[in-house]
């Protein structure tokens, strides 16, 4: 896999994960993973995903 | 999603109907996202049966997030079970019998909060209005949280990752035309499966 296609992956599955953790606190389901550490996950993988979208812009 | 893990020989009950003798510990074996078909109640799923018998293997699905269990689905792992046979019988790898478009069918994943208790609850799979496989998670031979730590071992585990938990007895062949009915808890899917090419 080279670089570009190793960004667009990652972004994949940061947007897999954003999906994820919509369906988590849409349902408030914070059994295994506490609403706190969600959104502190939220906010890191939307930087993420806003960093990989930059670097991808730059091909 | 990065992968779909499947437990293989993981209910005594399939183990002794395929004659093979129960390993020590499940096998594990990959299908990639490329295959996943996500059903829509009362759709249409198109099979290749050009290139032999498919068999129906229905599992309950779970779907991970940092290695939890954050939702549950019911799925058909599907085999091209002549093919495996001949693999099998080679000593090569099963993939070419495991990997085709569409052989892991898997329902809409619901939340774990969906179910009132999902180790107990039973899942039934229905070709033609006939019961062909039903059983519930407590029959299988390695619980829930073991298979993750399991897999753990062997396979990294990415966020969204599916496993496929095993089938009971009953798997058997299916046929174009075929209506099938997953049941599991609040989980009811209907569709047909149809010739590949045919619409």
């Amino acid at each position: 896999m080279n670089s570009k296609q190793q960004i667009s992956h990652d972004i994949l599955n940061g947007l897999e994960r954003l999906r994820i953790m919509h369906d988590l606190i849409k349902d408030q389901n914070y059994e295994h993973i506490p609403k706190e550490e969600l959104l502190v996950d939220l906010k890191e993988n939307l930087e993420l995903i806003k960093n990989n979208f930059e670097k991808l812009t730059q091909y | 999603m990065d992968k779909i893990i499947c437990l293989g020989k993981n209910y005594s009950d399939h183990i002794a109907e395929m004659k093979e003798d129960a390993p020590e510990l499940p096998v594990l074996f990959l299908k990639p996202p490329s295959v996943v078909k996500e059903i829509k109640n009362q759709g249409k799923i198109a099979l290749p049966w050009h290139r032999g018998v498919i068999h129906h293997e229905c599992e309950v699905v779970f779907k991970l997030y940092k290695k939890n269990i954050i939702g549950l689905g019911l799925g058909l792992d599907l085999t091209l079970r002549e093919t495996q046979k001949e693999l099998k019988q080679k000593g090569h790898p099963w993939e070419i019998s495991k990997v085709f478009k569409n052989s892991a069918i898997v329902t809409p994943i619901q939340g774990v909060r969906d179910f009132l208790n999902w180790q107990e609850t039973v899942f039934t799979l229905k070709v033609n209005g006939v019961i062909k496989q039903h059983s519930k998670l407590s029959n299988a031979i390695m619980k829930p949280n073991d298979m993750i730590l399991y897999i753990d071992k062997f396979f990294p585990i990415c966020d969204g990752d599916l496993i496929f938990t095993g089938t009971p007895s009953g798997a058997g062949a299916l046929n174009p035309g075929d209506m099938i009915e997953l049941n599991y808890g609040p989980i009811e899917y209907t569709f047909q499966l149809v010739k590949e090419n045919e619409f």
